[in-house]
């Protein structure tokens, strides 16, 4: 669909109690900068300069900061994987709020078996450990819902916080750095990182953007032109109608939710090698949830968990570089919250009225 | 003076005119049946006055004086009560909470002094409850008296009842227009909606008539007759019947031996079901609804387990083959609901070309999705009954539903059909396009296929199927030799008085 | 006070606010309307109470703004649902972060650490009302007509509107005590600390919600989860560093066990639950 029928569309589709939705999310926005006494001239330069590095030097628009944009595109990584994850689980009909839980588990066994075998062994096994891991921590609650018909929101909820738990337990028992205070695992060997597309003082662009890149083009091929992605897509759309296609719906619900776990554990394997080169308590700061809000704005197209997953970064980054300024950084939750209430109102009623019958 | 009078009620559901300036007029004290084929407007008109579908034109009057309807509650209020055909009892409930919900007896709620009163009501009637047990225990004949005794629970005077004797026996239903005489003569009124016209002519006072959401006639039911009543119904003496093949009998391609299977209420809604059918045969299976269809045909796709006996297909047992074994053997399903089990609404036409049949060429190459003989392939369904269309990159949902409909049959037939499936296939086609479809369904047939139909509409079997055979009670009854096609024969056997 | 009596006190200390919780829980899913959300009406709860009370220096405006502010987040849950149709799940989602956020923010910008303690009520208090309350539900839901219209609509709601109720004015009232429940909750939490610390009730909501999954959407079953529940995370506290018959078993254990529990009896292994048949639908 071409961009002038997608805004056609979604202004047919728009009625007056959407559009009394966005005003009231507008509207509790700028409340909340009026409270914080912030001028909101200032605050939109500080944002665009604090994460795309562009500054106004001599009336013109220049680069600036190469720091910024690394900034921005580090915490878009682990978004565009863990993304794919929420929005594969999202076309077969599931919600996966486990992606939190299943991405600091496969984190952790990435960087527990990276720190033991060195080179690039280490990084294929931790990485397909992590894989695994996330897979298995998937599982339950996959076949809980194909074959008992509970609900894989309150499984993955259940499970996230066994997750918290145990990797809480593991990183400040065993696998913990003696030479540290806090719980954190020892740093891992530079033969154990991934490779830097981009690497100065003030800069590096990890490759493991790129890994999410190549991942989500595949998928996107996959989903559309392999018959498999297609049943899949049936199974989330209509499931009643996918069963009497001859699609075994049961066996898809299992297999999607176990494909979106151990690509949430590939979001935290490339999280480790690429960027924190190391597991520490409280890994995740939230990455699962603000996957989901990607999956929801990137619609029904793959693609557009690129722009989505870039757009949550600078949200990220963007409330970091709001800190100084006096506004929590956790406010930016606010947004996320406002953001999804007023996509999902407008998007996703007939993925709800599918759900229903 | 009439009690009730509804006049020049009109509703329209998208472009379908369900109602077209409907008029009733009831007296008090009566029973008045309002009698019409399926689709006729009957429940719809009874469901504007519950309120729970809003009337796009026309006024209802109650003891001369016009009413304002517009929910369930409002009815209620007005001592209108309806009892529809799919009851509206609450399994989790128990029998008693059931009877109160929505004229609880007060704030707070006494369970012993409810349950007397109820025991009073009942009495009344002639029934006896088990107050405390949960409803979902409740055999169809019971729910059914629950039902009743919840009018009078809350007073209602004029009780609507739609299809009400569709689940009982003929002696369950003998004692239901006892208690409703008794209630009449009490001085309630009574508006019965059904397809049964020997309870018409042996228990109601007037009988008016429907048929394609228009008013036909009104009368007296001690000044007409069966043939009269079923002339206004149909609207002309039958049509003429399709020149019958006859089909050589000599290959049976599908044996079903003893076949049990349970249905939604956990009876055997399929009971001990043997047939064959053979190639190039064209059956319809005639029979009220309710009496094991869908369950057939879930046992026939594949999607219900049967509890015993077996199926064959060509020789080969394939009671425990998967759906998708039997699409790869050429089993096609024309399903009743074709917006919710047959497409796939926000996808576009072309990929919904493949739903079914997307394991198999020129839809697939392997594990791959073949695109472009995929796109060929939808192109030719569409054209097969000229599915009027924008595009085959429109959503499903952008077509009418007599479209969607003309897309699914033309999927249906389109890839070397063996068993062709077809569950009340006629709904949402015009006469044309029926036929249409009935002609491409026996042309496959002639090639070396076979298809069994089911529909409520005696008629569009007679006229458009080989060979006919009832369902009843979750059995296959076949009519007796010399009269295949009689309508009185099959009829009797439909209400299972053979 | 030996282990028993502290054991017994922790049971009943932290079981309370999980307890209030659930019971909130119960009027929301019992009505038909799913609710990951209690979580986010327990935070902004107990910030709401937390900041009023210290403002305005009473303990009983305090608990007033709490119940309040979680009544408002509650039924913007109604709102989304019923009126804009929205998934149960990503509406919950969305107010858990938008509570989260909202927490954060004022959590950072007004509240003083050095203030010091915010006034409360009496701490009994709320615990007698945390047991005494499902019992109460319980026999509302048995002798009265709300009860019965309640469990009804949660059942079915289309054929509860056929019997003459409205199955969105009973949400609505049923998500309007969920407030309530959550915001009693959420003070009590900070009433116990007597100060607000950052996201306080620590997945308290989510504890909440499987004991009433446990207790099969049944008051006095959930309250009994939830004190088990309260005596696991009480366990964790007294044998800190201790040995139980030799072994040393991590604290994080007998955090994850009421999570664990939960997952082993959704997977059908603890008997078939009872989930309104109606939870999710309009």
């Amino acid at each position: 669909m071409s961009v002038k029928n997608w805004v056609l569309a979604g202004a047919g589709a728009m009625k007056l109690r959407h559009l009394l939705l966005i005003v009231a999310g507008i509207v509790s926005l700028y409340a909340l900068l009026l409270l914080t006494n912030v001028n909101p001239g200032d605050a939109g330069h500080r944002l665009v300069k604090g994460t795309l590095g562009l500054d106004m030097v001599n009336g013109h628009l220049s680069f600036v900061s190469a720091n910024a944009i690394s900034g921005t595109l580090r915490e878009t990584c682990p978004l565009l994987i863990a993304g794919i994850a929420v929005f594969i689980a999202l076309q077969a009909g599931l919600f996966n709020i486990g992606v939190e839980g299943q991405l600091i588990v496969g984190a952790l066994t990435c960087a527990a078996i990276a720190l033991r075998i060195p080179g690039i062994p280490g990084i294929v096994l931790g990485t397909i450990g992590a894989v695994i891991m996330g897979a298995v921590w998937a599982l339950p609650a996959g076949l809980i819902r194909a074959y008992r018909g509970g609900h894989e929101v309150i499984t993955t909820i259940m499970l996230n916080s066994v997750a918290i738990y145990v990797t809480n337990g593991i990183v400040s028992g065993p696998l913990k750095d003696v030479k540290q205070e806090s719980p954190t695992t020892p740093t891992l060997a530079d033969s154990s990182r991934l490779p830097f597309l981009y690497n100065t003082s003030n800069a590096q662009i990890s490759s493991g953007i790129l890994i999410g890149l190549l991942l989500l083009v595949a998928f996107a091929f996959w989903l559309r032109r392999f018959v498999s992605g297609y049943e899949l897509r049936a199974v989330g759309s209509n499931p009643v109608a996918a069963k009497l296609a001859g699609v075994k719906t049961a066996k898809t619900i299992v297999m999607s939710m176990v494909v979106s776990g151990g690509i949430a554990g590939l979001a935290g394997a490339v999280q480790v090698l690429g960027y924190t080169f190391r597991y520490y308590q409280d890994f995740s700061q939230g990455y699962g949830f603000n996957a989901l809000g990607v999956a929801l704005l990137a619609g029904s197209n793959p693609l557009g968990i690129i722009p989505a997953a870039f757009f949550f970064g600078l949200l990220t980054k963007g409330s970091s570089a709001l800190q100084v300024l006096g506004i929590p950084k956790d406010s930016g939750f606010v947004v996320l919250g406002l953001l999804i209430i007023v996509f999902a109102t407008i998007r996703y009623r007939k993925l709800i009225s599918v759900t229903e019958s | 003076m009439p009690v009730l009078e509804m006049l020049g009620i009109s509703k329209s559901f998208g472009a379908v005119k369900a109602l077209d300036d409907v008029s009733l007029s009831v007296e008090k004290g009566s029973i008045h049946a309002l009698v019409g084929e399926n689709g006729a407007g009957k429940t719809t008109l009874m469901r504007i006055l519950y309120g729970a579908t809003a009337m796009d034109s026309g006024t209802i009057n109650l003891n001369g004086q016009s009413a304002h309807i517009s929910s369930s509650a409002q009815a209620i209020s007005h001592g209108i009560g309806m009892v529809s055909q799919h009851y509206s009892i609450i399994p989790e409930l128990t029998n008693l909470q059931n009877l109160m919900l929505g004229a609880e007896p007060g704030w707070t709620i006494s369970n012993k002094k409810a349950a007397s009163r109820a025991d009073e009501l009942a009495t009344r009637m002639g029934f006896s409850f088990d107050w405390n047990a949960s409803a979902s225990t409740l055999s169809p004949a019971g729910a059914q008296k629950l039902e009743i005794l919840k009018l009078l629970w809350r007073n209602a005077e004029i009780m609507i009842l739609d299809e009400p004797t569709a689940m009982l026996s003929p002696a369950d239903s003998n004692a239901l227009f006892e208690s409703l005489k008794q209630l009449t003569e009490a001085g309630a009124t009574v508006v019965l909606v059904t397809h049964r016209l020997p309870e018409v002519i042996s228990h109601c006072k007037e009988v008016t008539v429907l048929r394609g959401g228009k008013f036909v006639g009104s009368k007296p039911v001690e000044e007409t007759n069966t043939e009269e009543l079923a002339e206004m119904i149909v609207g002309h003496p039958l049509t003429e019947l399709a020149p019958h093949q006859a089909v050589g009998r000599e290959t049976a391609r599908l044996t079903l031996q003893n076949l049990s299977a349970k249905g939604y209420r956990g009876d055997l809604a399929v009971n001990g079901l043997s047939m064959e059918l053979y190639q190039g045969e064209l059956l319809g299976i005639a029979g009220v609804d309710g009496n094991g269809q869908r369950e057939l045909f879930q046992v026939l796709t594949g999607g219900l387990k049967p509890e015993s006996g077996s199926i064959n297909w060509d020789g080969e047992d394939i009671t425990s083959s998967t759906i998708g074994n039997r699409i790869a053997k050429g089993f096609r399903l024309i399903p009743e609901d074709r917006h919710a089990e047959g497409v796939i609404d926000d996808w576009p036409l072309e990929e919904n070309a493949a739903l079914g049949l997307q394991k198999q060429p020129p839809f697939a190459n392997g594990a791959y999705v073949d695109q472009h003989g995929r796109k060929g392939a939808a192109e030719k369904i569409a054209a097969m009954f000229n599915t009027k269309h924008g595009g085959l990159n429109n959503p499903m949902s952008s077509l009418s539903g007599g479209n969607q409909q003309r897309f699914v049959a033309g999927r249906v037939l389109f890839l070397n059909p063996q068993l062709i499936l077809a569950f009340q296939p006629a709904r949402g086609l015009d006469i044309d396009a029926t036929r249409k479809l009935y002609d491409a369904i026996r042309s496959k047939c002639l090639e070396g296929a076979c298809a069994i139909v089911v529909s409520f509409d005696l008629d569009e079997i007679l006229i458009h199927c080989d060979r006919v055979a009832v369902m009843h009670a979750g059995h296959i009854l076949n009519p007796p030799k010399g009269s295949e096609h009689d309508r009185q024969a099959i009829g009797r056997l439909m209400v299972g008085a053979a | 006070m030996d282990f028993t009596k502290i054991l017994l006190f922790n049971m009943i200390a932290l079981g309370s606010p999980l307890a209030l919780a659930a019971m909130g829980g119960f009027a929301s899913e019992r009505s038909g309307i799913m609710n990951i959300a209690l979580e986010g009406n327990m935070l902004v709860g107990a910030i709401a109470t937390a900041l009023i009370g210290h403002l305005t220096k009473s303990p009983w405006l305090g608990l007033l703004g709490g119940v309040s502010a979680a009544v408002v987040l509650s039924l913007l849950h109604w709102l989304l649902t019923q009126y804009y149709r929205m998934d149960h799940i990503v509406s919950g989602m969305a107010i858990n972060l938008l509570a989260f956020g909202v927490a954060n923010f004022l959590d950072q910008k007004y509240t003083d650490p050095t203030a010091g303690e915010i006034p409360t009520l009496k701490i009994n208090a709320y615990y007698t009302v945390a047991i005494v309350l499902p019992f109460l539900i319980a026999a509302y839901m048995r002798y009265t007509k709300g009860g019965l219209r309640l469990f009804a609509v949660g059942n079915d709601p289309s054929k509860s509107r056929q019997m003459g109720l409205s199955p969105v004015k009973v949400r609505f009232l049923a998500l309007t005590i969920t407030g309530v429940f959550c915001g009693l909750s959420g003070a009590l939490i900070v009433s116990t600390a007597r100060y607000y610390t950052d996201n306080m009730t620590a997945g308290d909501g989510f504890i909440a919600l499987a004991a009433l999954i446990l207790g099969s959407w049944r008051p006095i079953p959930a309250l009994i989860a939830c004190l088990v529940f309260g005596m696991f995370k009480g366990l964790e506290i007294q044998l800190q560093g201790v040995p139980v018959f030799g072994v040393h078993i991590p604290r994080e254990f007998w955090f994850s066990l009421p999570y664990l529990i939960t997952v082993v009896a959704l997977a059908g292994f603890l008997g078939k639950s009872r989930v309104p048949a109606g939870l999710g639908k309009t």
